[in-house]
């Protein structure tokens, strides 16, 4: 018995939802990134059984694309919020209001 | 007795759900990176049910490797200086309203997945260029790499340009000013 596509796409709409969740619930800015990295994860599922039943390789192209994107992301944020703390002693993204360094 | 392919995809569901909500559920920020991490080898292992073996290794080597390895560093870095825990919420009911909405949307994905529109088989790759033919002739990875160099040459070339501005970025913000 093969297993519907309709079933992957379930965990991945969870998964994503659950990033969706921590994005809204956390204030530590490095758990809403890994809530980032979740949905990013949610998605790249969806394109991989699409893949598998579609019977081309074109989903697997995507989720090699996005994820290059997903780690020059991590890098530029990671570097972002290392000289936040640098600055303001303090990572709460309550506190985060304004552009200005 | 129950398929085994079935077996395996939901162990690796309530496996990768379970581990998701770990990331978000755990106070420590450490707890919620492996947690991540889990969550990262449960999707490769479902990349390798899809047949996809090359995503696969790919998400093993460079997310759960790599780019976890930068989280683990800034996490460990920061934590020492940083609370424990964090702040009592400033906006009320905060946390009850994101379930909810959390709850609703995954209602509407779901609700719209059953009810959608099914997939048109008639629009299914078929003939030399389907991926089944070229995994059974040449292999996974020889298939991925063929469509990467021909079909997918430019966005490769692209994303080279995007990893250099992002090593640039991070060079010109990590730069004590």
């Amino acid at each position: 018995m093969s297993i519907p596509v309709s079933w992957y796409l379930i965990v991945s709409a969870i998964i994503f939802t659950v990033g969706v969740t921590g994005v809204l619930i956390r204030r530590n800015p490095l758990i809403i990134f890994m809530s980032i990295e979740l949905m990013l994860n949610a998605v790249n599922l969806s394109f991989i059984a699409f893949s598998h039943y579609l019977n081309s390789v074109d989903g697997q192209m995507f989720v090699f694309l996005v994820l290059t994107v997903a780690a020059a992301e991590v890098v530029v944020g990671l570097a972002i919020i290392v000289s936040i703390f640098r600055t303001r002693r303090d990572i709460d993204v309550d506190d985060m209001n304004v552009l200005r360094g | 007795m129950i398929d085994p392919q079935l077996l395996a995809f939901f162990v690796l569901a309530v496996a990768s759900v379970a581990s998701a909500l770990g990331v978000i559920i755990f106070r420590n920020a450490v707890h919620s990176a492996l947690s991540l991490i889990l969550t990262l080898l449960f999707l490769a292992l479902f990349y390798l049910q899809l047949g996809a073996m090359f995503i696969a290794v790919v998400q093993i080597l460079i997310y759960a490797g790599a780019i976890m390895v930068l989280f683990l560093f800034v996490v460990t870095m920061l934590a020492s200086e940083a609370r424990d825990t964090e702040l009592p919420d400033r906006i009320p009911w905060q946390r009850g309203i994101a379930s909810t909405l959390g709850f609703i949307l995954v209602g509407v994905l779901s609700y719209l997945l059953f009810t959608g529109a099914s997939i048109d088989t008639g629009a299914k790759a078929s003939g030399a260029n389907s991926l089944s033919h070229v995994v059974a002739t040449q292999g996974d990875t020889q298939a991925f790499g063929l469509a990467l160099f021909h079909g997918f040459a430019f966005p490769f070339e692209v994303t080279s340009l995007l990893i250099v501005v992002a090593i640039l970025g991070a060079m010109v913000l990590g730069r004590r000013g």
